[in-house]
């Protein structure tokens, strides 16, 4: 990666100025729409035309991100945010670990919540050669709860939305914050999935004739199919299918795009992480799976890392006044030294992987997110745990 | 939001068969659902526990574990699950086999959206008749509620078919109070409040007779109860001017404050809740120090009276 101009050491910068897209992955609750958020801001003050792309945030960031209407277009926030910065004051500026002093006047900040089910109508729009058509798939019972909350249908729309907006030129930093999942790759599943639906040979033998040997068994196969579900629903699978296969070339050739752009040098992954042991078997899974796509991992954000207890272990317990103060001591102690184990065991096992891995860490806030101004100070405050500065 | 919502407390709920426990991602789901699993079959030696996670792939996939004596541990897999259940409707296993080996019908039961989900909970919805308590670790918020919304999604697509009908028995299970209860596990932080509100509405539109029960999970200690004067000098969260705490010790009595702050998010709401204080993990053995502390908690609270 080509050093940045600005003369910013801090690795994360590196990524926000030579990355024209950068995904966001994690297991839900580390944090990763705020990080997200954060990341944004910090691209904007570096002189980025930056936007965040979040699917479902917490009504509180997504007013804090003027995205609590509804709305499927990115949302202006540079005007909002140059009124931040002027109005910082100067104690919390000082308090920030990696201030940006000078914004950049070329740095934009924009915020977009697509809406998946329009996103997806749309996309079906620009496949379609016909209107009937995309009114046949749209109007399908099938396609209707297809398109609605299902796992796939999200990630999938996120990724076309990724693939339009760069297409636009009007961003050079785009953050993607993928949707909340129990597993981080289930995002990078969701293509492979949506191919497999439009695998013309499948959906050939719905739609098309097939020859004898297969027939027959494919005839038993929908007879039973059938039989569970019903003729109304054989009567839709078969509508949906035959639109499927109208419009399967061009999609297979979108989702090509959206792989191969993945693939490229414009876009890095970053893992947000909480620091516990428990997670990393998450980042190393992760790790494993990106490189098999041939994605490129950029590094690991431990984000909500804990405060050291207050006291040291030489002070002794009737240093404290009540109980609630010895049990949260006692808590932040605990939470401490899971966090050093953590740091520990990543750094010993990259170490064993040969990998150059970097990462900032964020630490635990002491309220939510409520305006812009709060991530524009979560923007300038990450840092490197010390442990891992040699790796 | 409703307050004519009649909400019993927890201690009522536990006492159903099937216990979904669910709730965003974090907070703590599993270690609770667990201790739930753990503390049902310490409080019931005669009664069989069932508890199951969904495709953990931390363990082995649709292997079911006795870990006690009256405890039984599922990792339940939709593919497992998937020809039992075929097996099970069309009675004969050749006959199912040539459904399920069959490459379309494989390609189908991968690629559609919420067959995954419907197979799923009707393992569940099925294994209940085998245990006397089924407790149900669910997926994190949005992928949860997909689970309920495919069940009814596919009862109105498969109209006439044998699946329609057990959607909508499992539906009917779902619903009754006497039967089932849904366990909203949350933090004290704003975020999952928000959301298990939400998840909250969305339950109740879907069984309106069965309203949901909250569990708040991790509650600091309350340090701010011991210094009145300081809490009121710092005022509330919103008006504090950066989010970042100056140290460890700001940090603890911050949280106490914010934590009573956010809980007003259920008061308002109407909403009573239970509580389960934060337990300190232990660095080597995370999971197992914290399911043991829940477990030994739920007791002690009297959550199973």
């Amino acid at each position: 990666m080509k050093k940045s101009t600005t003369g910013s050491e801090l690795w994360i910068d590196q990524i926000l100025l030579n990355r024209k897209i950068i995904i966001t992955s994690g297991t839900g609750g580390v944090g990763k729409t705020t990080v997200s958020a954060a990341l944004a801001v910090r691209a904007a003050l570096l002189g980025k035309r930056a936007i965040v792309v979040t699917i479902d945030p917490a009504k509180r960031l997504a007013t804090s991100l003027g995205l609590s209407g509804l709305g499927n277009d990115p949302m202006d926030l540079t005007e909002r945010l140059d009124d931040l910065l002027m109005g910082l004051p100067a104690g919390l500026r000082n308090g920030l670990s990696h201030p940006i002093d000078h914004r950049s006047s070329q740095g934009r900040l924009y915020a977009l919540m697509p809406d998946a089910q329009e996103t997806f109508e749309r996309f079906v729009g620009s496949l379609s050669s016909h209107p009937s058509i995309t009114k046949r798939v749209i109007e399908n019972p099938i396609f209707q709860i297809f398109s609605k909350e299902f796992s796939g249908a999200n990630e999938y729309m996120a990724l076309q939305r990724l693939l339009a907006l760069h297409k636009t030129g009007d961003y050079d930093c785009i953050i993607l914050d993928t949707p909340p999942s129990r597993n981080a790759l289930a995002f990078l599943e969701a293509p492979q999935l949506l191919a497999r639906f439009f695998d013309e040979k499948l959906i050939r033998w719905l739609v098309l004739p097939a020859n004898k040997i297969v027939a027959i068994g494919m005839k038993k196969a929908l007879g039973l199919l059938e039989k569970l579900t019903g003729a109304a629903f054989m009567t839709h699978l078969f509508e949906f299918a035959s639109a499927l296969f109208d419009i399967r070339l061009k999609f297979s050739g979108a989702l090509n795009q959206v792989t191969e752009l993945l693939k490229s040098q414009d876009v890095g992954f970053l893992m947000v992480s909480n620091p516990s042991p428990d997670t990393l078997s998450d980042i190393f899974h992760f790790l494993d799976n990106l490189k098999g796509h041939g994605f490129h991992f950029e590094g690991i954000i431990f984000n909500r890392t804990h405060f050291s207890p207050w006291k040291t272990s030489s002070e002794t317990l009737q240093d404290f006044e009540t109980p609630a103060q010895r049990h949260a001591h006692k808590i932040l102690e605990a939470l401490s030294a899971r966090q050093r184990k953590a740091i520990q065991l990543l750094s010993v096992a990259l170490r064993e992987r040969k990998l150059q891995t970097q990462g900032v860490t964020l630490p635990e806030l002491s309220r939510d997110v409520h305006q812009l101004s709060d991530l524009l100070v979560i923007a300038q405050a990450w840092t490197w745990p010390k442990n891992l500065e040699n790796l | 939001m409703d307050s004519k919502v009649d909400r019993s407390p927890l201690a009522e709920g536990l006492k159903r068969k099937i216990l979904f426990i669910s709730g965003k991602g974090g907070v703590g789901k599993t270690c609770v659902s667990l201790a739930l699993a753990r503390a049902l079959s310490e409080n019931h030696a005669k009664k069989k526990i069932l508890w199951v996670t969904f495709e953990d792939p931390a363990t082995p996939l649709g292997v079911l574990k006795q870990t006690r004596d009256n405890l039984w541990e599922l990792n339940c897999e939709s593919s497992v699950a998937f020809e039992e259940y075929i097996e099970l409707k069309l009675g004969i296993p050749a006959l199912a086999k040539v459904f399920t080996q069959n490459k379309l019908m494989k390609y189908l039961a991968k690629a559609a959206p919420g067959i995954h989900e419907l197979v799923l909970l009707g393992k569940v919805w099925y294994e209940r008749s085998h245990y006397d308590h089924v407790i149900v670790d669910m997926p994190s918020t949005g992928y949860g509620l997909a689970m309920f919304q495919s069940t009814r999604n596919f009862s109105q697509l498969f109209q006439g078919g044998p699946l329609h009908n057990d959607a909508e028995d499992m539906l009917k299970s779902f619903k009754n109070p006497s039967e089932c209860a849904q366990i909203i596990i949350s933090l004290p932080e704003e975020m999952p409040l928000q959301e298990s509100l939400e998840l909250d509405q969305f339950l109740l539109k879907l069984f309106p007779k069965n309203p949901p029960f909250f569990l708040v999970n991790r509650v600091f200690p309350h340090l701010a109860a011991d210094d009145p004067e300081r809490m009121e000098q710092l005022g509330t969260p919103p008006t504090w001017m950066s989010p970042i705490p100056k140290d460890g010790e700001d940090y603890a009595f911050r949280r106490s404050i914010l934590e009573k702050h956010n809980l007003r998010l259920l008061s308002d709401a109407n909403i009573s809740w239970s509580e389960l204080e934060f337990i300190a993990p232990d660095a080597e053995r995370t999971q197992e120090s914290i399911v043991h502390g829940i477990t030994h908690e739920i007791l002690q609270r009297g959550y199973l009276r």
